[in-house]
């Protein structure tokens, strides 16, 4: 199945990022991406897209581009440390990560750490706001974010080199190279970043009056990538996509005095997929293998560590049929059979299949329709029978409104249900409802989204003492989650000079149903902006992002909040047009040296550097 | 201005620092007559309240509001006193704040030597902190038997020498030189004699044995097997003997014990009990049945009674009764509120 992607058709739908450059992407004529439900069925509601361009100007870890570049909020522990998102008002396991159309969400503790992930291993990243359960399944509640790796078929052989080097030894090194022709593709990249993260903590200082600083933050990354497709002829394509990561990392300490400890996750992800297409039936098999796994030493100078490993092992078939020649219909079966053992939890087998279905309907070519139905069998849990419904009408070429509703679910993970002692092997899925309304206004050379949502959510997991002092995991609270986001992109040239602009802004209410408290750890209001300027060979940037005071307890005492924060970084770039492309960079981090926190008692540093060179040849 | 005016403000203010100097002879500092609530907040932060004794005054962060930025540190276990300092031991952190009791003040820090310190006592100018060292499911090999006493010397807060118990352990009380420890996680009442610097023979009592008290010479143990009957276990010092007094199953689980006025006061759920000190058995109805859900931190001083209800992501709540059960106050505190400590 082809995609045809014309750059400005995909922004005026999808209301894309616009990026002060174009890059490769861009121009292609052909692009076999790897998720093609992501395009296929997101047209009713908001896709923020990020591109080569984007991941550049960010540190390398995913936290920081998706931090300044979008309404997802970050809880950090300490700068390269644990990082968990919530996307509008939800918790860090009801935002599901999505490689190449695979939940990689972590079977174990049902979240992603955004600060294992280096954006660079991926093409393209998309951030898709609201429900995604019949598609992307567990999780997909606040929103799903994308990583993809799209494949070119063309002559080319390619090189790309980006090194960094950042204060507190800060090193990346980033290569990728792409050998293709028309029946062969392949990607093959690999990442490091590391830091000795031994910053100093602004104004503060021990009781004996020493300078406090990140004391055993230390974090080592390394990610390799290889992705081939073969092109058997025009209508089958094979696709394997292939990756292997270890995070090497310290914790970092609140106090001198608290045990060194250390955590060390990996994982290793294998996706085989072919692509077959007879005319109106079209198919796509995928079959993936994904193994994780960590290891917990609560004292470094002890070899004695905790564990957990799970492989899961997943297969689906997605028939695509054209009803109609505006009708198009996927049936899709999945099963996967997941297999964890930990010292944890002992050792479980936990097999899901599910069955779906989904029409898409476009009538004319300025109203679009989705619907999706989703049932899942398994003897774990009992399944909410999941769907959705979506609408997209363009009224002008001014102003598109999109309407979508959907009921989404988080399972529970191993821990919840395993962990010995206090797992409960009797939980429900927690379960939402989501409607949200998206306003797309477009003129001339400014993009508006505006969204507003409502997620009722149900039997959300929490873990509560019980009766005898056990700790367990209950299906307790409800949670109303409600507000809007504003995302704004603009762009225009002058001659040789480029200016672009994006903006965005959440402004988040998630209450409990029964104490209407605002939820910990979601803050009320988040904004990002950015302003790009572009001439000949001159690229230079500011982004900025505020992030509002956040309460750190259920109550909402006003003396326990992490205060909001303001901070910016601007950077340079000239390209020396030595090879294809050679750019040398300069970044200043929290140029105004604030002095922040992500959470409580782990300050962020203060102002930083980095420089970096990118080659391409 | 006229003289006999100015004589009359030179008059009143003397009066006025005189008046206040009065005072400071009675109170040592905002935090005398009154009592301590300690709330274990998280592996790296907890917080420490305070109360008057009349009810009257509360601060809910006494150590940030003394102190600014200084970290604590985390799972904070317990507080013990000497001359006109108090010691805040910090679990989570390995650390040991010492500061002044009566202003709160930070004086120093015992910041080497302790690994997971749990409880600690002072006799002759030292302190004697037992310390968890790892724990099994962090160590399988050394977790059960690599727990100490360390001993520190506290005109210099140093660590000064450590006693291997080969055990666990966790609770601590001193009677006539010898230290009585206590842990849920192995049978035994282990004893050190401080003079001899010697272990003593251990008394088996069985599992879970956690509250311990001392009343006439007899030590009174609290165990508290999860989700089974607990029980109380007198062990006479002079001869080591022991008696025990079962507590109903009915009454659900055990959870802690304070003696005052040869009256043994114990919770189970979330009711308190208590019997007389030379009961031979145990009541099955409850003195009261308290307002806490998750009854964490228990004290009975001067006829009143302090339940913490603790909460974790929340703040905890202090519930503090007369002895018939009528509440007295209800006070806010920061989370996982585990003790009450009377400065006074």
């Amino acid at each position: 199945m082809v995609f045809r992607i014309r750059l400005a058709l995909s922004l005026l739908l999808l209301c894309q990022f616009i990026s002060a450059q174009n890059d490769s992407i861009n121009n292609l004529k052909e692009v076999y991406v790897s998720d093609k439900n992501l395009k296929k069925y997101s047209s009713t509601q908001s896709v923020l897209k990020l591109n080569d361009s984007v991941i550049t100007k960010n540190e390398a870890l995913l936290t920081d581009l998706l931090n300044f570049n979008s309404t997802l909020y970050f809880k950090e522990y300490g700068r390269g440390m644990l990082s968990t998102v919530s996307f509008r008002g939800t918790t860090s396991s009801q935002t599901a990560v999505i490689w190449n159309g695979i939940n990689i969400n972590s079977q174990m503790n049902g979240s992603t750490d955004f600060n294992t992930i280096s954006g660079s291993d991926y093409n393209s990243i998309s951030v898709k706001a609201g429900g995604g359960s019949v598609i992307y399944g567990s999780g997909a509640i606040g929103g799903t974010v994308h990583l993809n790796n799209d494949m070119l078929f063309f002559n080319r052989f390619e090189n790309n080199l980006k090194l960094d080097y950042g204060s507190f030894n800060t090193i990346g090194i980033n290569y990728k190279t792409f050998i293709s022709n028309k029946k062969w593709s392949a990607q093959i990249g690999f990442s490091k970043n590391s830091s000795t993260n031994d910053y100093k903590y602004l104004n503060r200082y021990t009781w004996r009056g020493e300078q406090r600083w990140n004391q055993n933050g230390q974090y080592d990354i390394i990610t390799l990538n290889a992705n081939v497709g073969y092109k058997i002829n025009d209508n089958h394509i094979l696709k394997l996509y292939s990756q292997t990561s270890n995070t090497d990392r310290n914790t970092s300490l609140i106090t001198e005095t608290d045990t060194k400890s250390k955590y060390v996750n990996g994982f290793n992800r294998n996706l085989l997929e072919y692509d077959g297409n007879f005319g109106k039936l079209k198919t796509n098999f995928k079959t993936a293998y994904i193994f994780e796994n960590y290891q917990y030493f609560s004292n470094i100078s002890s070899k004695n560590y905790t564990y957990g490993k799970t492989e899961n092992l997943i297969t689906k078939l997605d028939l695509d049929y054209a009803l109609f020649k505006s009708t198009q219909i996927n049936g899709i079966v999945d099963y996967s059979r997941t297999n964890g053992y930990g010292s944890g939890f002992g050792s479980h087998i936990r097999e899901i299949s599910s069955a779906s279905l989904l029409v898409k309907q476009d009538i004319g070519s300025n109203w679009k329709n989705e619907f999706g139905i989703r049932k899942e069998f398994t003897d774990n849990y009992k399944s909410p029978l999941l769907f959705n419904f979506g609408s997209s009408y363009k009224f002008s070429d001014l102003y598109n409104l999109k309407v979508n509703i959907s009921r989404n679910f988080r399972i529970p993970t191993y821990n919840d249900l395993y962990w010995e002692t206090g797992g409960n092997p009797d939980l429900k899925p927690e379960s939402s409802y989501q409607a949200e309304i998206g306003n797309v206004f477009t003129f001339r050379n400014i993009t508006w989204t505006q969204n507003f949502y409502y997620i009722k959510i149900n039997d959300m997991l929490q873990w509560v003492p019980g009766p005898s002092g056990l700790w367990s995991p209950q299906n307790q609270d409800k949670v109303n989650s409600y507000g809007t986001e504003t995302i704004v992109n603009w762009k225009k040239s002058y001659g040789k000079n480029t200016f672009a602009l994006n903006a965005t802004y959440a402004y988040t209410i998630s209450e409990d149903d029964q104490t209407k408290k605002q939820i910990f750890f979601v803050p009320f209001h988040k904004a990002t902006g950015a302003v790009s300027y572009s001439r000949n060979k001159i690229n230079a940037y500011y982004q900025v992002l505020y992030n509002g005071f956040v309460y750190t307890t259920a109550d909402n005492n006003s003396d326990d909040v992490v205060k909001d924060f303001t901070i910016s970084d601007i950077g340079i770039d000239y390209d020396f047009k030595f090879l294809d492309s050679s750019k040398l960079g300069f970044q200043v981090l929290n140029v105004f040296n604030k002095n922040y926190e992500s959470l409580e008692n782990r300050p962020m540093p203060g102002r930083n550097f980095n420089m970096y060179i990118t080659l391409k040849f | 201005m006229k003289f006999s005016k100015l004589l009359l403000i030179a008059l009143s203010i003397s009066l006025f620092v005189s008046c206040s100097s009065d005072d400071d002879d009675t109170s040592k500092g905002a935090y005398d007559n009154g009592f301590f609530i300690l709330n274990e907040g998280s592996q790296s932060l907890g917080t420490i309240s305070f109360s008057s004794n009349d009810l009257n005054s509360f601060t809910k962060n006494v150590y940030e509001k003394e102190n600014g930025t200084d970290a604590v540190g985390g799972y904070l276990q317990n507080i013990f006193f000497s001359g006109d300092r108090a010691y805040i031991i910090a679990g989570g952190s390995n650390v040991i704040n010492v500061v002044n009791r009566y202003t709160f003040k930070l004086i120093a820090k015992i910041d080497s030597g302790l690994v997971a310190p749990r409880y600690g006592v002072v006799k002759d100018g030292k302190a004697y902190v037992i310390n968890a060292g790892e724990y099994s499911y962090q160590n399988p090999a050394t977790g059960d038997t690599d727990d100490y006493i360390a001993v520190i010397n506290l005109s210099n807060n140093t660590v000064e020498s450590k006693v291997a118990l080969n055990s666990t352990a966790n609770r601590v009380i001193e009677e006539n030189g010898k230290l009585y420890i206590t842990d849920a996680y192995n049978d035994k009442l282990l004893i050190y004699n401080i003079a001899s610097k010697a272990l003593e023979t251990p008394v088996t009592i069985g599992f879970d044995g956690d509250s311990i008290e001392e009343e006439d010479g007899v030590l009174f143990i609290l165990r508290r097997p999860y989700g089974g009957a607990g029980e109380i276990v007198k062990v006479k010092i002079s001869d080591k003997s022991i008696s025990r007094i079962a507590l109903p199953a009915s009454i659900g689980q055990a959870g802690f014990m304070d003696i005052e006025d040869d009256k043994v006061y114990y919770t189970a759920s979330n009711s308190v009990y208590s019997f007389s000190t030379n009961a031979t058995t145990a009541p099955t109805t409850a003195l009261f049945a308290s307002d806490a859900s998750y009854v964490y931190g228990f004290a009975v001083k001067d006829n009143h009674i302090y339940i913490a209800d603790a909460k974790f992501t929340a703040d905890s709540k202090a519930f503090i009764y007369n002895l018939s059960g009528v509440l007295q106050k209800e006070l806010t505190t920061g989370a996982g509120s585990n003790g009450f400590y009377f400065n006074d």
